[in-house]
């Protein structure tokens, strides 16, 4: 039975893992055609307002997107078969560099808003769920909607109004002073990481008060998501046969609903968590452009201001794995709590 | 099990919790030693924060063209001139003199004991190779189209012009340029030109961002891209440009809202390019910060699409320009942070004249409708004019829509207004979609001629096809005159045939802005229409 359900999961896994070939290959070319066919490129981008359509054409002509596209579109998937994601064309710093340097801000980001969201959603979640339909649930509830129907630059626009009244001198945007980024050496290239190998106390703090108020202001749409999705659950937890077994056997209240409807409550949640890394990632750019993050986000915006195909292309493939292996790990841990999952 | 695990829990958050509520009560968290590990000896500045929402194309000087890029390269390199604050003329840096032998012969002598930051001599040799370079890469994000003059001219594989420089010993550089050119000199201050150190820099390609030596007054001490760039002072220049600050760090902002955050708070000392026209106003209105205003060279302007069929007729154009009320456009839609033009070329240059003011005086609709009326056009004239919505800056519809106003309200136009995004925008125009449309220009060198010959030479760089041979005769002469006042004449000339033909319409020149807090001293010197913002002379007291 045990070897059984263990080769299908391992069967599973297989079968994911081959799919995000095809799937990182329609993403490709999906992004592809969709930059060429956008108007404007590169070059027009950068000095289209300056110099003559003849030396728009030589700076065309020296980057090769002058090339049929069909050329072009081919040796950018020989390239990538090689793993070679090139440099960005807008200011030659290699793909790699790019989410090496930029990656660890975003993860830093979604992690410590993932964070706020489960602080935030899973207990007032417990609590609407536990008392429904009263006041208490219809003012929960409100608070899940607009938190996750607000939108994020708003949100985080009036936290920072808010945040510079009542704490003059709290970091509202940016990962750290301009100091602890000069002074801290990057080893993991996750300045948080870094601060805590250098033993710098001081750092470490500068690097958690800049993560406050965006982490928070992304946590909040997200708690949206979990308050909404912990309630629904813990109130058909709470209907469940073993709930009625566990009230007949003279359990309070309190601890049938922490021990027993909550614990089983939780174990979708981590399957729709997961599955909210692309939701995460989106608000990310928005987070990261309205605190001046320096994540892909931000980063990914300008290249495609700059029309930069390269560089694009790139990110967005990165997101792509992001999200797929993301969404694998949770089927797998999925799998792994929860017996009754099989494959 | 269960309450081993809730404990740890607890723990974990606890400390979370007094994490960030030491972090709540402590001081502006910088983190560090307050940066005091700056390598001069001689500053009398703390460091000081620069914030901006310009961006680094690259830090090589034969990788870019763009303003990021260039104030790096200012303060990191020398150049043969400079061209100091608020000057006009440039004069030497890394060269102790430039002069012309004739038009089309230049020989600069540099000083003695010129030094990267490396420790390695800097000569002639240096100079060759970086201006060689540029031309040999023309990387698709440089400039090196500016060396024209000096360049073979390959589409394909360009290199330096044979013979086009000499360097007959250590300290001698000689151009020979390929055509008279009066504007080369001007040409040698700028970034592109920059020299760089043949023993570090490769012939063939970009050097990494982070591996830049210069021998100018600030060596980079850290970049990340998109994040800061960390100068320090180089201890091994002993040019005119002392700095004042051991220490300056550039913060890059991503989008103008956090950029005016970070100086109101303090969190920034200097905010400069590019806030708009409305934070510059409430910044100045919360009085907690000082708005500094220097002279601009930033150009607006509205062009004519010649090769549509309205446009064609000259008392069309003149019409509109007769008709244009710019100080309503500069007060309507730019809060005053403008000034109108009424000349292709902006003031402050040799041969400057108002010479739309001269021809058409103030905003009249009566003259507009006997133009119009003698070259026997139908009322009201149907055009189409266009924009684009936010390459220029949030404020470009305002002034779209004013212009258009104006124009309705004459009721000798019937406008109807477009708009399309940068991209789109720069195909539309030159495929005729529109009868008048925006731009606008920032010179690469501070010269009249910067303003001409890109704009009305053979329809300009924008190709509105306009062509008048007389202009192209006196564009050729300007450049090669070497008399000034015989010079000025020309490119008043030039400005009064502008006015006349009316290919373009000139709508303002820009100012150009910074925002300080009340600790930062030398920013109204650097603010002048080269948008060179000198490091060297800004200090922050503590």
């Amino acid at each position: 039975m045990s070897s059984s359900s263990g080769g299908s999961l391992a069967r599973y896994i297989a079968v994911r893992l081959l799919l995000v070939i095809p799937m990182i290959w329609v993403l490709l070319t999906i992004v592809f055609v969709l930059l060429r066919v956008a108007p404007g490129d590169p070059v027009s981008a950068a000095v289209g307002g300056k110099l003559s359509e003849d030396a728009l054409d030589t700076r065309r002509h020296a980057l090769g997107i002058d090339r049929p596209l069909i050329v072009q579109y081919l040796d950018y998937l020989g390239d990538v078969v090689r793993l070679d994601f090139g440099h960005t064309i807008s200011d030659n710093r290699p793909i790699l560099d790019v989410i090496r340097d930029q990656g660890g801000a975003t993860m830093t980001l979604t992690i410590g808003a993932f964070l706020f969201a489960i602080l935030i959603g899973v207990p007032l979640g417990r609590v609407a769920g536990r008392y429904r339909d009263t006041a208490t649930d219809a003012g929960i509830r409100i608070f899940g909607v607009v938190s996750y129907a607000a939108p994020i630059f708003w949100v985080g626009i009036m936290l920072v109004l808010v945040v510079v009244k009542l704490f003059p001198g709290w970091p509202t945007y940016d990962i750290a002073s301009v100091q602890t980024k000069f002074l801290v050496e990057p080893k993991t290239h996750v300045l948080l990481l870094d601060t805590i190998l250098a033993g710098d106390g001081e750092a470490v703090k500068d690097v958690l008060q800049h993560h406050v108020l965006p982490c928070f202001t992304l946590g909040l749409l997200l708690s949206g998501v979990i308050i909404r999705l912990v309630r629904v659950n813990v109130i058909q937890a709470l209907q469940g046969d073993y709930i009625e077994a566990a009230r007949a056997r003279g359990i309070p209240e309190r601890q049938v609903v922490r021990r027993h409807a909550f614990r089983n409550a939780l174990v979708p949640v981590i399957t729709v968590i997961g599955l909210q890394v692309a939701l995460t990632l989106s608000g990310a750019i928005l987070t990261e452009r309205t605190f001046n993050w320096p994540g892909l986000g931000t980063e990914l915006v300008q290249y495609v201001t700059a029309r930069d195909y390269v560089a694009v292309q790139g990110l967005v493939t990165f997101f792509a794995l992001v999200v797929v292996i993301v969404s694998l790990l949770v089927d797998i841990l999925n799998a792994l709590v929860d017996p009754r999952v099989r494959y | 099990m269960y309450r081993a695990r809730r404990a740890l829990a607890l723990a974990g958050v606890s400390g979370l919790i007094l994490t960030l509520g030491a972090a709540c009560g402590g001081d502006d968290g910088d983190g560090g030693d307050d940066g005091d590990n700056g390598s001069g000896d001689g500053a009398t500045s703390a460091p000081w924060i620069l914030g901006t929402t310009e961006s680094i194309t690259a830090m090589d000087p034969a990788g870019s063209y763009d303003f990021g890029s260039w104030n790096v390269q200012y303060n990191v390199f020398e150049q043969l001139l400079t061209i100091p604050a608020s000057a006009e003329e440039p004069v030497g840096d890394a060269a102790e003199s430039c002069e012309y032998n004739d038009p089309k012969t230049i020989t600069c002598t540099l000083r003695e004991g010129l030094k990267f930051s490396n420790g390695d001599d800097l000569t002639s040799s240096d100079v060759l190779f970086s201006l060689k370079r540029n031309i040999e890469i023309a990387d698709p994000n440089g400039s090196s189209v500016l060396l024209y003059n000096i360049s073979d001219g390959a589409e394909e594989n360009p290199t330096l012009a044979e013979g086009a420089i000499e360097t007959p010993d250590d300290l001698t550089v000689v151009f020979h340029l390929n055509a008279a050119d009066t504007t080369f000199l001007k040409l040698l201050s700028t970034a592109t030109t920059s020299i760089v150190d043949e023993d570090v820099f490769p012939a063939d390609e970009l050097l990494a961002d982070d591996a830049i030596i210069g021998s100018g007054p600030y060596k980079l001490s850290q970049y990340k891209p998109g994040e800061q760039a960390v100068f320090e002072a180089n201890e091994t220049y002993d040019g005119p440009r002392t700095p004042k600050a051991d220490q300056v760090f550039v913060q890059y902002f991503s989008d103008p809202a956090p950029l005016k955050t970070a100086i109101e708070n303090g969190d920034v000392d200097i905010a400069w390019r590019t806030l708009s026209p409305t934070d510059i106003n409430s910044l100045e209105d919360g009085g907690k910060v000082e708005v500094i205003r220097g002279e601009g060279s930033e150009f607006r302007y509205w062009v004519w699409q010649l090769q549509n069929d309205v446009p064609k007729e000259k008392a069309v154009r003149q019409a509109a320009a007769q008709i244009i009320d710019r100080d309503a456009i500069t007060a309507n839609a730019y809060d005053g942070t403008t000034a109108p033009s009424y000349s292709i070329v902006p003031p402050g240059f040799g041969g400057q004249k108002d010479s739309f003011k001269e021809k058409y005086g103030e905003p009249d609709v009566d003259k507009a409708a006997a133009l119009l009326e003698a070259a026997g056009v139908k009322t009201p004239v149907k055009i189409t004019l266009g924009y684009t919505p936010t390459h220029y800056g949030p404020n470009a519809v305002d002034e779209a829509n004013e212009f258009a106003d104006q124009l309705t309200q004459s009721g000798l136009f019937e406008v109807k207004i477009e708009s399309t995004e940068w991209e789109e925008y720069q195909t539309l125009y030159k495929d005729g979609a529109y009868d008048l449309f925006i731009l606008g220009w920032y010179p690469d060198i501070l010269d009249a001629d910067n303003y001409l010959t890109p704009f009305i030479r053979d329809g300009g760089f924008f190709q509105n096809g306009y062509s008048n041979e007389e202009v192209n005769t006196l564009l050729d002469s300007e450049l090669a005159e070497t008399d000034p006042a015989a010079r000025e004449e020309q490119i008043g000339q030039l400005q009064d045939i502008v006015a006349e033909d009316v290919p373009l319409i000139p709508s303002w020149n820009g100012q150009n802005v910074a925002v300080t807090t009340d600790k930062i001293d030398g920013v109204q010197e650097t603010l002048d229409p080269t948008y060179i913002f000198r490091f060297w002379g800004i200090s922050k007291s503590e």
